[in-house]
């Protein structure tokens, strides 16, 4: 039986009078329309209602959402289960800020960081074609772009430790006219973000090397220091002051040299919060690979818009879009995979960045390749379109994935999918020509 | 005799689908001109044959016994056994025409006769491969085949296209391959083993026994700069994060061979020590999810899938770094399950290996401050799902709920709502004061936790709370009263608000049926009634409120 009542905000109907004398249950308008099962989009909509709780300092609701919560989620369970289990965690970890206790003054994540041996990473970057799609882009427009030069230098700005070099030192190494000497330089500071390693910079540079020296590709790996006094300072200060490095004579830049940057998940964690009226760190980094004279620039990262500044949009955004990876992870892997609850829990951890912190502290501020475009246009880049052969081998790289995945030509940016919905993007460009 | 389908010829000729037992073709000592699949001969006689018939195995039969053979040959030999009289041992003779033979599927290209397939084996193959059921799968890979010989062939090269690695691993995908072999240690090895001079390379000295920190072979030919800063804030990470764990996973950890099998025992030495799992009569599922939510994280080879807390603790740290600082405390009544979530919310999110959750009176004042506007229960703002209505939970979000199947949690949304809404407020207040350690005794009466935690407050820390200009939604008046024992004092209060002569720290029981009274006498009986409502209640309690 039912019982309409009205209350503050809203009708709501109880199918229980009996228990709810309780006028107005803000759990159950919460819930109004969620009948039976709880899908996706309740789960939605509770992770909304719990968020404005904490927002409202209303302990209670987001408790009781929570609990909730807490009772659907779960890390082994279906997508929807095992991505609400990250939020939960996301949204108790905001909780604690709220709260804080004389332990995580410093506001430090609950996550525990999880270093990989190099092994390892490998496997991780081909478990799905999420990384290995910008490789296979990026490589192949880089290839194109450097024929005929007898020197390359790539500027290599990621996250993902250099997994993406050995193919293209392997294709570079088959050139019909020979390989050309190759040099790599990586900045030292990088984001502490997954995938981290056990292992240094230099380390994976010298494997790096002992590769190139065995397919007879002359090589070079460089890690570019900043200043030893801010080993202790975020990450987004270390870079500041690594643009002011970035010039040709301290990266040695040469001038026979075709000069490749490669912005790989990167542009991400630049700041684009401009102080008064200095530009902002991301378009100050542009302007400065600009100067470089670059032969071309690929910028690869997820498309997807996560830097609103409002809780809710972020929130449901993510829980949107991360939707796909989770579920691309459970068509081919097992409940009980390791490695499935691994990657699951590097994605947990962006989505507490993204949840349950703000200001300086959420570094994760992602944008959408459509805006990235919009943003390498207004820089003074032009785009170039990726030719047919590394348009094919993506092809073909996909088609050894599960069947989900796709590829889709906006414009001049190829666009990873799975079942349809946009995943990561790939671009190319180099300077518009005065 | 099965019925079959009426065959049409391109040639005019009225011709009967053969079943088993009626006159085949000879053997013709021509040669067989093969003729471009799909474009049959014109000459050539169509026979449609059902499903049943063309799939059917034995469509050879002896018109003497009726015995059926897979193949025409078998079937001669058989028939030479019954001593069959010389005419009618041969077979006519008649010149055949080529027969050729269309796909039963209407849907098929080939069910037109201009399409037929000249071979009957052919044309079965064909129906079983594109329209049939595939029985017949590849045990290494997943492939699956509606025809044998498909299958058998595929297994004969399945796994042989493949990059093997030095060490041992298999790849089926040559770009995985290439970048496992640039960073495998067996190529290092190698590169090493070719070394004439190893004076000029570092090879040498990334060998797999070799546990010499890799930080910097200074002898190495690629110019590799000093030690970078980051490593070593990644090690200071760690260490905030380690509380004690001596055995760090850094920069000191094992090279890079005996690198996988070397921290998972150090994992599970170390990790033993500095892992806290309290659970002492609890066992609501809830708190298993929460175990495992903070374990997942720590992933190592022995992760174990979510199970009741009391049995083994399945907690291993990952590299014996991260594991010291996850301490889970359940404990208590097992009734309110959401003890489980703020408990542990507030104990690990302490970075250090203390099982004890901190009871600064900083925080204790805040949760207080914050129970307050709670205990009234306010509508939040139900507009939240309808302005984002459509645009958010519009289409796009309903298509892809599609792709992931409905949830099944294991009570269903109905009884988890009321289960949340009866929570309320005053479980959430008892668990969130036990969880902090605020209140130390733990009665499983939820209800008198929270009439002890108003009877003996601390008036200081209390108003240093309320001073605290935390947002106080609801009644004001109903606020303090929930508090218990708001700025003036306890004793002065409870006599005023409540008119009762009950002193502070007095008979729990007495003071919170007092309260309720008063509640009743002075606010909206239901709400209030309703919002100290527990689980645990007894309703005669409630029945004094009037």
């Amino acid at each position: 039986m039912k019982t309409e009542v009205r209350g503050n905000g809203g009708s709501i109907s109880l199918q229980n009078p009996s228990l709810f004398n309780i006028p107005l249950d803000p759990i159950t308008g919460a819930l109004k329309g969620c009948l039976g099962s709880l899908d996706g989009a309740c789960i939605e909509k509770l992770l909304l209602h719990c968020a404005s709780a904490l927002e409202n300092n209303d302990v209670t609701l987001a408790q009781q959402v929570m609990w909730v919560l807490n009772n659907v989620a779960s890390t082994v369970g279906d997508t929807n289960q095992r991505l609400t289990a990250w939020f939960l965690r996301a949204l108790i970890s905001r909780a604690s800020r709220v709260c804080p206790t004389s332990m995580n003054f410093n506001g430090g994540s609950m996550f525990q960081r999880r270093l990989m041996t190099v092994t390892e990473l490998v496997g991780y970057v081909d478990l799905i074609p999420w990384h290995r799609f910008g490789f296979c882009a990026s490589n192949g427009a880089i290839f194109k772009a450097v024929e005929g030069y007898g020197k390359v230098h790539i500027l290599d700005f990621s996250i993902t430790q250099c997994m993406q070099w050995p193919t293209l030192i392997d294709a570079l190494a088959k050139r019909p006219e020979g390989p050309p000497s190759l040099r790599i330089t990586v900045p030292s500071c990088r984001p502490q973000v997954p995938p981290l390693l056990n292992v240094s910079k230099e380390e994976v540079g010298h494997r790096l090397a002992n590769f190139a020296k065995f397919r007879d590709v002359p090589f070079e790996f460089h890690v570019k220091d900043d200043d030893p006094c801010l080993s202790n300072e975020t990450f987004s200060t270390q870079f500041e002051s690594l643009l002011t490095q970035l010039t040709r004579s301290q990266l040695d830049l040469r001038y026979d040299e075709a000069l490749v940057i490669n912005c790989q998940n990167w542009l991400r964690y630049l700041s684009d919060e401009s102080k008064g009226n200095t530009t902002t760190v991301r378009d100050a980094f542009l302007d400065v690979i600009k100067g470089l004279n670059p032969r071309i620039i690929v910028v690869v990262d997820e498309d997807c818009d996560l830097s609103a500044s409002s809780l809710s949009s972020r929130i449901t955004t993510c829980f949107n879009y991360l939707w796909i990876p989770f579920d691309a992870l459970a068509t081919f892997l097992p409940k009980d995979s390791r490695q499935r609850l691994e990657y699951e829990s590097d994605i947990g951890h962006k989505i507490e960045n993204i949840v349950g912190f703000e200001g300086f502290q959420r570094t994760e501020r992602l944008e959408s390749g459509v805006k990235l475009s919009q943003r390498m246009n207004d820089a003074g880049f032009v785009s170039l379109p990726f030719c047919e052969d590394t348009i094919n081998e993506v092809k073909s790289l996909l088609d050894e994935h599960a069947s989900g995945w796709g590829m889709k030509r906006e414009e001049d940016m190829l666009v990873l999918t799975w079942k349809g919905h946009n995943s990561v993007f790939a671009t190319a460009w180099t300077e518009l020509e005065d | 005799m099965p019925v079959d389908d009426n065959s049409s010829t391109v040639s005019g000729d009225a011709s009967v689908s053969s079943t088993g037992n009626q006159n085949l073709p000879l053997k013709s000592t021509v040669k067989k001109k093969r003729n471009l699949p799909g474009m049959p001969d014109p000459d050539a006689e169509v026979i449609a044959l059902s499903p049943t018939t063309l799939l059917a195995t034995n469509r050879f039969v002896c018109e003497i016994c009726n015995k059926g053979f897979q193949r025409d040959q078998n079937l001669q030999l058989h028939r030479r056994g019954h001593n069959l009289p010389w005419k009618l041992r041969q077979r006519s003779s008649k010149e055949v025409k080529k027969r050729v033979y269309v796909c039963p599927e209407p849907t098929c290209v080939h069910h037109d006769p201009s399409r037929a397939l000249g071979d009957l084996t052919g044309i079965k193959k064909h129906f079983c491969r594109k329209h049939g059921e595939k029985k017949w799968k590849c045990d290494k890979c997943s492939k699956k085949y509606a025809v044998q010989s498909d299958w058998k062939a595929h297994s004969k090269i399945c796994g042989t296209r493949e990059y093997k690695c030095d060490c041992g691993t298999v790849f089926s995908r040559r770009d995985s391959f290439i970048t496992h072999r640039a960073f495998c240690d067996a190529l290092a090895v190698e590169s090493a083993k070719t070394q004439t001079n190893p004076s000029s390379e570092s090879d040498p000295k990334v060998q797999a026994a070799d546990s010499s920190p890799r930080r910097s072979p200074p002898a190495a030919s690629p110019p590799v700069s000093a030690p970078s800063a980051i490593t070593s804030s990644d090690i200071r990470i760690q260490s905030s994060v380690l509380a004690e764990d001596p055995s760090t996973v850094v920069e000191e950890a094992p090279a890079p061979a005996p690198a996988p099998s070397a921290p998972p025992a150090g994992l599970n030495g170390s990790s033993s020590s500095s892992v806290s799992l309290v659970s002492s009569g609890c066992n609501s599922s809830s708190s298993s999810v929460f175990s495992n939510l903070f374990t997942s994280t720590t992933v190592s080879t022995s992760i174990h899938p979510p199970q009741p807390l009391a049995p083994a603790l399945p907690l291993v740290g990952l590299n014996g770094s991260c594991s010291g600082s996850v301490s889970l405390v359940s404990s208590g009544a097992s009734s309110s399950s959401s003890s489980g979530v703020f408990a542990s919310l507030f104990a690990s999110s302490t970075v250090s290996a203390s099982i004890q959750p901190p009871q600064t009176p900083a925080l204790t004042n805040l949760i207080r401050a914050d129970l307050a506007p709670s205990t009234s229960i306010e509508p939040i703002s139900l507009c939240l799902s309808t302005s984002h209505g459509s645009s958010i939970f519009g289409t796009t979000g309903q298509e892809r709920r599609q792709h992931a199947p409905p949830l099944q949690p294991a009570m269903s949304a109905t009884a988890l709502l009321q289960k949340a809404a009866q929570m309320g407020a005053a479980a959430s207040n008892a668990s969130l004061l036990r969880g902090l350690g605020v209140v130390s005794s733990s009665a499983p009466q939820e209800n008198l936790q929270w009439g002890q935690a108003q009877v003996d407050p601390d008036n200081a820390s209390i108003a240093a709370g309320l001073g605290l200009g935390l947002p106080c939604d609801g009644s004001s008046g109903l606020k303090e009263l929930m508090m218990g024992t708001p700025v003036f004092g306890p004793k002065q209060t409870t006599l005023d608000f409540l008119g009762l002569g009950v002193a502070a720290g007095g008979n729990p029981n007495a003071s919170l049926s007092a309260l309720i009274t008063s509640i009743g006498s002075g606010f909206d009986a239901t709400t209030a009634a309703a919002s100290v409502r527990g689980g645990d209640y007894t309703s005669k309690d409630i029945g004094r409120s009037s």
